[in-house]
This record gives structure tokens, sequence and C-alpha cells, in this order.
């Protein structure tokens, strides 16, 4: 069996079901963010140290979704859909979704992140990507 | 104590001038640049050695661009810089000619905006910093995500918001510096390619290269110039603002602009009522819905509608994008500020010829760049 490595593993992680993301928030004002970054919090001002990791659930509802014909991105081909989804936790982020044509979607239905493949690396490992999906229930 | 453009001392826009708006060429920047600059001296029938600073907004063609083209106009030792502001680098080199001028250190000031499109690796991309997509999502798949959201919000269909591309290649068409000067129908619109959701390749506005030139000046200048003071016009509102952070799944990108604009009617004792004349960055549609309805031109939820309308048509409520817009007239990145700020003086001027907005007195013009800001003007003519 192919070894098999998260594509992005600072932005996620797949040991839980649904996935979460690594999000930040901030101790000073509550400011809770994805992606995570440690410059700042760019809703107070508060300096590195107030800045905490936190987990966000894999769990939300699509507020939006556009199906891309053309892009720059690496490791996938046109067409996809990807969408803007308000997480339970607060942000809003955008993920690609698994529904590779939109067909069925729409918004406010539930989502929850899964992990899928995304093929192989130079070194034939299997690349896994965080995608949303329907929510089973 | 903070001062607004208003309390300075008044700034007109006395000579405007373009080098058509095109797909790339072998011509150089230099070539571009001066071709309106020179226009813009003509127009305002001064010499060069009249000028007393320069701003170049440019964001593709490098380093120190300025002297290397404005020398060959004569080099008189006056101060310049590059003002880059991404698809506001032009209205913000329009603004920093404007405080030049109004701030009295210099009487006349030029903003030129020149690019020719080529490969650039933009800051934000270089803060270590990566999200789930990364070029996955391009600036078109930004607002065709905008663009579902609207149509679910106001039961507004794809054809609708595609009205704004035939109404602006409509105006475009009427333009001999814009980029696209052919008029399209609804259907050609629809017809593709499909770019991203609802968003058709006629949806997303042309990057080529291209030049624009303008002069401001000081009432003292005019004077002592003999320049025309009939053709000049004010500048009284110079706006710009960085976006904040907007909760949830908010458009931020409407935010900024109703939070620019708004100041920029305060600065001038204006409302959207008072706007005969409207440039805005309509890259793509559904900005030009969006933002519409973001500046008060309409309600909100009503952009589409007032398109149908012909409201925003030249001879209706207000002449949005007379000049093709982004979308037609084209969006060289550098030049595209100044560009508008060219057209709306041609309109407050009354010399649009057959895009003229009947009894033009007031214009604004909006520009948004990534990062994000935005630039807002708006001019009268006394
Ligand atoms: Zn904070």
């Amino acid at each position: 069996m192919a070894e098999s490595v998260p594509a992005q593993p600072a932005l996620y992680s797949g040991s839980e079901n649904p996935p979460s993301l690594n999000g930040g928030r901030c101790h000073r004002c509550g400011y809770v963010f994805f992606p995570p970054q440690q410059y700042g919090c760019e809703s107070c001002g508060a300096p590195p140290e107030e800045l905490e990791a936190v987990t966000l659930p894999g769990r939300g509802k699509l507020h939006s979704f556009a199906t891309v014909h053309l892009h720059q991105g690496k490791g996938i081909e046109a067409p996809f859909t990807v969408g803007v989804i308000l997480l339970d936790d607060g942000p809003a982020i955008r993920s690609i979704l698994t529904n590779r044509t939109g067909q069925g979607l729409k918004a406010g239905v539930r989502m929850s992140a899964t992990i899928v493949s995304q093929g192989s690396d130079e070194q034939g490992r299997e690349v896994m990507e965080l995608r949303f999906e329907k929510a089973a229930r | 104590m903070s001062k607004t453009l208003i309390d300075l001392r008044p700034v007109y826009v006395v000579g405007i001038g373009l080098h058509r708006y095109q797909r790339l060429s072998e011509t150089t920047y230099v070539d571009l640049g001066l071709t309106a600059v020179r226009a813009a001296l003509a127009d305002a029938k001064i010499q060069w050695s009249e000028v007393e600073a320069a701003y170049t907004g440019t964001a593709f063609i490098g380093m120190a661009a300025s002297r290397p083209m404005l020398r060959h106009l004569g080099a008189t030792g006056i101060p310049m810089a590059q003002v880059e502001n991404a698809s506001a680098s032009g209205s913000t080199a329009f603004r920093q000619a404007c405080l030049e001028v109004a701030s009295g250190i210099s009487d006349v000031a030029l903003a030129v905006g020149v690019d020719k499109p080529g490969p650039i690796a933009g800051a934000p991309g270089k803060t270590n910093i990566r999200d789930l997509v990364g070029a996955r999502v391009l600036p078109f798949t930004h607002f065709a995500l905008l663009a579902n959201d609207y149509m679910n919000r106001n039961h507004v269909t794809a054809e609708q918001i595609a009205l704004v591309a035939v109404k602006n290649n409509r105006n475009g068409a009427r333009n001999p510096y814009a980029q696209r000067q052919k008029q399209v129908t609804l259907e050609e619109v629809m017809a593709g390619p499909a770019i991203s959701g609802a968003l058709t390749r006629l949806q997303c506005c042309p990057v080529g290269e291209g030049a624009a030139a303008v002069i401001v000046a000081s009432e003292d200048a005019i004077a002592r110039l003999e320049i025309d003071r009939n053709r000049a016009v004010r500048a009284v509102a110079s706006v710009t603002r960085t976006e904040r952070v907007y909760r949830e799944a908010k458009n931020f990108d409407a935010e900024l602009t109703g939070e620019t604009v708004a100041q920029a009617y305060r600065e001038a004792s204006m409302t959207a009522r008072d706007l005969d004349v409207l440039e805005l960055h309509d890259a793509f549609t559904i900005e030009e819905l969006l933002y519409l309805e973001a500046m008060g031109l309409c309600a909100p939820g009503e952009g589409a509608r007032m398109i149908e309308s012909g409201a925003a048509d030249i001879g209706g409520q207000c002449a949005v994008s007379a000049s093709g817009g982004l979308l037609a007239m084209g969006h060289p990145i550098g030049p595209t500020g100044v560009g508008q700020i060219a057209e709306l003086t041609r309109q407050l001027r009354g010399e649009a010829g057959d895009r003229q907005q009947p009894n033009a007195r007031v214009g604004l013009a909006h520009m948004v760049g990534v990062g994000a800001v935005c630039v807002v003007h708006i001019l009268r003519k006394d």
C-alpha cells in the first residue's frame, strides 16, 4: 500500500471524522480565524503571544459556490466546484467541494469536511486533500 | 486636526490624454505613456516645463518607470515617483497629484498611468499564510462566488447579471480608446466560454496595455498660464480606505466600497442623487450591481433591476461606465483609474460626443485593489 501524505498539514488534521481545521483565536478580543497565522490579530492588533491555535470542527453550512473552468492552481483539473462555507465556529472559509459540478447543491445546506485522495506526488505517495461535501445528516 | 480635500485650496483637472487600451504589442511603455502625456499637455494648452511634479501609476512595468519615460519631454528635474496600489494604482497616482496641488506644494502636477501585461509576484502571496484553495481560486472565481450569493439572495438570474456586459460594451463601442469596441448581444455574452460560475468571458475585463494622463492645477496656475477656466473640472473629494474585518460571510468588497463612498459623499456634501456620471470598478459584471447598491444609487438587491430599467444607461438617471468601464474600455491596471478621471472630465465638460450624458455636472470614480484598497474621487463642474 502506497504511503499517503496530507497536501497541507498546517491547515487541517485528518484524524477525526469529519476532519478538523487548524484555526486561530485571539485571547484579547476573541476573534476566531482561518487560516492560522502568527503575525498578530487583524481584528484588534494583539501581538503573536495573544494568538492561540484552536481546532475548528469541519462542519458548517454552504454560503455560495461556483464551478471553476479556469485556474492556475496545481494538482487538479477543471471543472471543479469551490464553495464558501460558514463554519459553525465562526469564520467563512473557501474549500474545493467533492461535488465537481455543483449539481444538486444549494446555499444553506449542511456541509462537512472530508479527506480525499488527489492523486500521487513525484515520490509516488498518495496526496490527501481536505474537501467539503454535503453532510450526511 | 485632520483635513479633507475640500478644506485645502481648490484643485482642478485641466488636461486629459490617453493612449488606446489594447492587447499586448511591441509598443514600449515609453511610447504609450508619452502619447497620453503629450495629449494631456495639448489639451491643457500648457508646456511640459510648467509641470512641477509627476506620479506614475504602474503595477507591471518594474522599478523606476517615471524618468526613463518622462525625460523625453525634457529633463526638467522635477520630483517623480511611481505609485503602486494594485488595480487602484492610477487612482492613487491621481490622488497624490491632487494632494500635491491642494496642499500648495505644487501649482501643476501630472498623474499618468501606464502598464503592459507581464509576470508579477504580488506581495500578499509572500506572507507565507496559505489557505485551502490557493491559485485554484483566481479573482474571477472570487466574484463568481459573490454572483452566486447575489443570485440566491435577490432572485436574480445569470442573464440579468450579464446585462451589465451588454450595456458596457455598447458604451465601449463608442469609445475610440477602448480595448473592446464591439457591441454584443446578451446571447453572445451568455454563449461563453464559461470562466467561473455564472461568469462568461465577456463578463470579465480584458487586461491589456495602454496609458492615461491627467494634469491638475491650482487656481493660481489656471490664471497665470491662461488655462481655459470653462474646461476645468474641480476635484471635490479624494478618499481612500482599506478593508477592515467584516464578520461572518459579509461581502467585504461591497462593505469597503460603501464606507469609502459614504466618506466621499460627506466630504463633498453630496448624495448618490447628485451623481450624473459614474465610472466604477466593473472588472466583473457582478461588481457593478454590488457597487451600485453599496453607493446608494439604488436600494439593496435592486442593482440588476436598475440596469434592466435603463437608469444606468447614457441618458438615464446616472450614466454608469459611459467609457465602457473596465469590461469594455479595458483594465490595463496602471492607467485604469487615471482613464476614469479622463472620461469623467470629458463628460463634465460636455465633450464626450456620442456617449455624452446630458447636462452632466457631478461624477464619481471608484476603483478597488486587491489587498484590499478602495479609492474614490468626486469631480464637479462648477
Ligand atoms: Zn484580537
